[in-house]
């Protein structure tokens, strides 16, 4: 990750010892680049874009996931079930507007209904993050620290259990899915036809990613809350307000879950459990590339898309949970706080 | 229920009962109750079929609760494939107890054997699972046995000329009877017997390794512990009973599919069991399993136009208790004693 001291040419030596104190990245990111290329090979380009889309969602996914561990020290298993949340208002905006839309017959109506719809997911998962961490993890925070990693995870589990019950019990166990966002013909690239959807799943996944990345970067508030992942003391003896930090991360990463399972209503319906195999792959991203790593996760989340679609193409669909897994499995053996090595505020102790 | 309570009559046969109850993990209250739910299919209402299949599925969950907690409660790590080691005792012992032609393997065992062979196949992915955990603490260990669990799961799914995937086997039953009181004692036996062993473990010097590496690994360590030695003979016991407790369900039920056995969520279901029952107790999941498995199925039978109510009901429970009061009703139980012994003190 760290490379920007070799201005100079990089002799033999020089590298190799790169090399030797990289040694995870280097083998994973060779085993990838193998891995696509194969891909490639024999499934062209449909699989390759592939990849990209579910990639992205992964990335995005992750990238949520990886900052409420960074900065709250939150390993969060309700993740999927924000992802659904964001399928469901999705959907229930979708509908409606569609239909009167479609009614008007503006074009520019009918093309701006599922963006309605997928910013009406990312704010009603920010409204929803803020009202989780105000009422479930802030009495706990301020109750006490010890233990904490543990005692939140099993915390976002039994929330889990109760959104995806509560959803059952409102709404019951129904599938809602729409056949398609955009009523457009898919577009041809390279010999392959990509459906709009996806595409636009994508770019909605890049820009969210960027623009968080901006936030992260270059804002004062996007420094604070870097600033609270790495010193927690330090951050509030400087005077910024950790409650605030907090709420806010939280409310990010559920307002982007709900992006991703908005944006990918089409392949994924709505309905209570949808949040399960997202929330295994976005998992497997931040084992992957270390928990709390948010920059990881954006590459980590396009390792494991290849890896998923390796698997199908090679061994099987009904492999694609199985192979991934044990992947993680060895990943968390060699290199247990992933690939790029990311130490987070003493997790290991707790 | 606690083993640290002194008893002065010593010496009479009373006080030899209760020292004897003592070292097996009794107090005579526990004892007491534990004669009385014995007892209670005998009697109506509870002699009722339906009431029956109540106490048998409290039983399944209590002993289930007991095991997990073995694991949670005293080496503080969060196993969480639990549900899956035990789908893979129930898969092996159906497996081995098969006798229909359709799959690949047919030897038709006994199920009183078979269940054995689940049991051990399942301590020894436990005794595996004990092993890669062995570097890992906390969220690291909770996540790889999640880990192994979703890839268990996902064998079972997909060995299908083993297992049918997920359409299901059917197990043969344990003895061809229309009711399900023989049932009820098998299950009964076999809580109490995990919970004799369990506690006769936790009640020794091994006991007292585990929660010294529970608490604190490295200081362990330096005290002349070997946690490598304890932490997989935890793993391997508990998920020796667990794959127990899979065959006890695949021979009674009779059915098996992957999701509704291996599922996260079942573990889920017993954590929350283990934890409102209060950690490191071993029968606190005991006394909180009966009342809540009544308590759920009657809002089932009673609500069934509201699917999903009771599991919401566990989660907020579970959460709630998680926040407001960690220790579970264990921790409630010896305040109480404890609060009484105070008073009885003050006032003499």
């Amino acid at each position: 990750m760290t490379n920007e001291t070799s201005a100079a040419p990089m002799t033999t030596v020089n590298f190799m010892t790169w090399v030797k104190d990289n040694l995870p990245v280097v083998v994973v990111s060779v085993f990838s680049i193998i891995l696509f290329v194969l891909v490639g090979l024999k499934g062209g380009a449909p699989q390759v874009f592939n990849v990209l889309v579910t990639g992205g969602m992964w990335a995005l996914l992750a990238t949520g996931l990886a900052l409420v561990f960074g900065v709250m020290n939150i390993p969060h298993f309700a993740h999927g079930e924000s992802f659904m949340v964001g399928a469901y208002v999705a959907y229930f905006t979708f509908t409606p507007i569609n239909k009167f839309f479609l009614t008007t017959g503006s074009k520019f109506l009918i093309y701006s209904g599922p963006i309605l719809a997928i910013i009406a997911a990312g704010l009603a998962g920010c409204v929803l993050g803020i009202i989780i961490e105000r009422i479930i993890f802030a009495p706990l925070r301020h109750r006490t620290k010890e233990g904490w990693v543990m005692n939140a995870f099993l915390l976002t589990v039994g929330l889990s259990f109760i959104l995806v019950n509560g959803t059952t019990l409102t709404l019951g166990p129904n599938f809602r899915g729409i056949p398609r966002y955009f009523d457009v013909p898919s577009l041809e690239f390279m010999g392959a036809f990509i459906a709009v959807d996806r595409i636009v799943a994508t770019v909605i996944a890049l820009i969210t990613i960027g623009s968080l990345w901006f936030f992260l970067r270059q804002t004062k508030t996007g420094r604070a809350i870097r600033a609270v992942s790495q010193d927690e003391t330090g951050a509030q003896l400087v005077g910024i307000d950790l409650d605030f930090i907090q709420t806010l991360t939280f409310s990010l990463a559920t307002g982007t879950a709900a992006i991703s399972g908005a944006s990918l209503l089409f392949m994924f319906q709505a309905y209570p459990t949808v949040g399960l195999t997202p929330l295994y792959f976005a998992w497997y991203v931040v084992m992957l590339v270390g928990l709390g790593n948010v920059a990881g996760a954006i590459v980590g989340g396009f390792i494991v898309a290849l890896l998923q679609s390796a698997t199908q193409l090679f061994i099987g669909l009904s492999w694609q949970s199985v192979v991934p897994t044990v992947v993680m499995i060895l990943v968390l053996i060699l290199a247990p706080s992933g690939i790029f090595g990311s130490e987070v505020k003493g997790v290991q102790e707790q | 229920m606690n083993s640290t309570a002194t008893y002065e009559e010593k010496g009479t046969a009373w006080g030899k009962f209760v020292s004897f109850l003592n070292k097996i993990g009794f107090s005579p209250l526990g004892f007491f109750l534990l004669i009385i739910l014995a007892l209670l299919p005998n009697f109506y209402p509870f002699s009722e079929e339906y009431i029956v299949r109540w106490l048998i599925m409290g039983a399944f969950l209590a002993a289930q609760a007991v095991a997990f907690d073995f694991t949670a409660g005293y080496i503080n790590i969060v196993n969480f494939g639990f549900a899956a080691l035990l789908g893979l005792g129930a898969y092996t012992s159906g497996i081995f107890a098969n006798t229909t032609p359709f799959l690949l393997f047919a030897p038709g065992l006994n199920p009183w054997l078979t269940i054995w062979l689940g049991a051990i196949m399942a301590g020894l992915v436990g005794f595996v699972l004990g092993i890669l955990t062995l570097r890992l603490r906390g969220i690291f260990a909770a996540v790889m046995a999640w880990f192994v669990g979703i890839a268990l799961m996902g064998l079972v799914n997909n060995l299908t000329e083993l297992t049918r995937g997920p359409l299901g086997m059917n197990p043969v039953k344990f003895i061809e009877t229309p009711n399900n009181l023989p049932y009820f004692y098998i299950i009964l036996a076999m809580m109490v017997m995990i919970y004799v062993v369990l506690k006769l473990v936790v009640g020794s010097n091994i006991g007292l390794a585990f929660k010294a590496i529970g608490q604190n690994p490295d200081a362990a360590r330096a005290s002349g512990i070997n946690p490598t030695k304890y932490l997989v003979f935890n793993f391997t016991l508990s998920a020796f009973f667990a794959g127990l407790l899979g065959g006890f369900y695949a021979h009674f039920f009779g059915s098996l599919t992957p999701s509704t056995l291996m599922h996260t969520s079942k573990t889920v279901e017993v954590l929350a069991i283990a934890y409102i029952g209060g950690r490191g107790s071993l029968w606190g999941g005991v006394t909180i399993a009966f009342p809540f498995v009544f308590f759920i199925e009657f809002l089932r039978s009673n609500l069934s136009s509201l699917p999903g109510l009771h599991l919401v009901i566990y989660g907020v429970l579970m959460v709630t208790i998680m926040i407001y009061y960690p220790a579970g009703f264990s921790g409630f139980y010896f305040w109480t004693v404890a609060k009484v012994k105070t008073l009885i003190k003050k006032n003499k």
